[in-house]
């Protein structure tokens, strides 16, 4: 069984939008976690080798780690690479969640193409892992999706 | 599990109506009239979100009197499937997200 997976929507604006929405962090801290927690990035280089951080806190509670990676790849309005195998400068470390994801920005139809392509290990290993941890990682978001799912249609 | 009823568990969790869905009766069963309340849409476009759903295995119904109820199906897919599935959860919702403020907020006047 594959442990990947791929996303794909059109987005009603140019390459250049949906790349601004990305590497700009102040764009991007507004829909990285689903509302109503809050999303702080502590670190947002975009560019090989920089450093991606993401607080996170719901209410008026304490920030907490969402995720730390590194950045891979940047081609501007192109496509961006992170995992979260590395941290900032190549570190290696020892992640919540193993995982890279490549995503491009292609011009369509006057809009752009964003594709997310999600590698993890094998699902297997990641469930074990995610069964350890589910309750205070991302394991709650089948509740909150429900939660989320409305203000999304 | 085959891989065509993995597709089938994956397309289902691609549309926002039916993770929201999935999403309610994690918190326990309820009938057709409570689950269709919150949403926008026809009572029969609803139903066909239900069906999907049915058909691909996340959920199951049943009819006592004139009440029809929905359960969800946890023990459907392996750990590892639901673990898969709830990432890709993450990642539709991630990127209508993204979408939804791009279009808002960063596409310019003259595009739309």
């Amino acid at each position: 069984m594959s442990a990947d997976l791929s996303i794909s929507r059109l987005i009603k604006a140019p390459p250049a939008a949906v790349w601004r929405a990305w590497a700009e962090a102040e764009h991007f801290d507004k829909w990285w976690i689903p509302h109503p927690m809050e999303c702080r990035s502590v670190r947002h280089d975009v560019r090989p080798g920089g450093g991606f951080e993401t607080l996170m806190r719901e209410g008026n509670g304490e920030w907490q780690p969402h995720l730390e990676g590194c950045f891979l790849e940047a081609v501007p309005e192109q496509r961006l690479v992170f995992t979260t195998q590395l941290a900032e400068g190549w570190r290696p470390i020892e992640p919540w969640l193993a995982l890279t994801a490549v995503m491009s920005f292609t011009p369509e139809d006057g809009g752009t193409r964003y594709s997310a392509q999600v590698m993890h290990k094998t699902p297997e290993d990641a469930a074990m892992h995610a069964e350890m941890g589910f309750e205070q990682g991302w394991g709650t978001v089948i509740d909150q999706l429900g939660v989320l799912a409305p203000t999304l249609t | 599990m085959a891989n065509e009823s993995l597709d089938l568990a994956f397309h289902a969790l691609a549309d926002p109506t039916r993770r929201a869905v999935i999403g309610r009766l994690m918190q326990g069963p309820a009938p057709v009239s409570d689950l269709a309340g919150p949403f926008p849409i026809g009572l029969p476009a609803f139903l066909k979100h239900l069906k999907v759903l049915e058909e691909s295995g996340w959920i199951r119904s049943e009819k006592r009197g004139r009440v029809r109820t929905c359960h969800v199906i946890p023990e459907r897919l392996s750990a590892a499937e639901r673990w898969l599935a709830e990432q890709r959860a993450v990642w539709e919702a991630r990127t209508g997200r993204l979408a939804d403020y791009v279009e808002t907020h960063l596409a310019p006047k003259d595009s739309k």
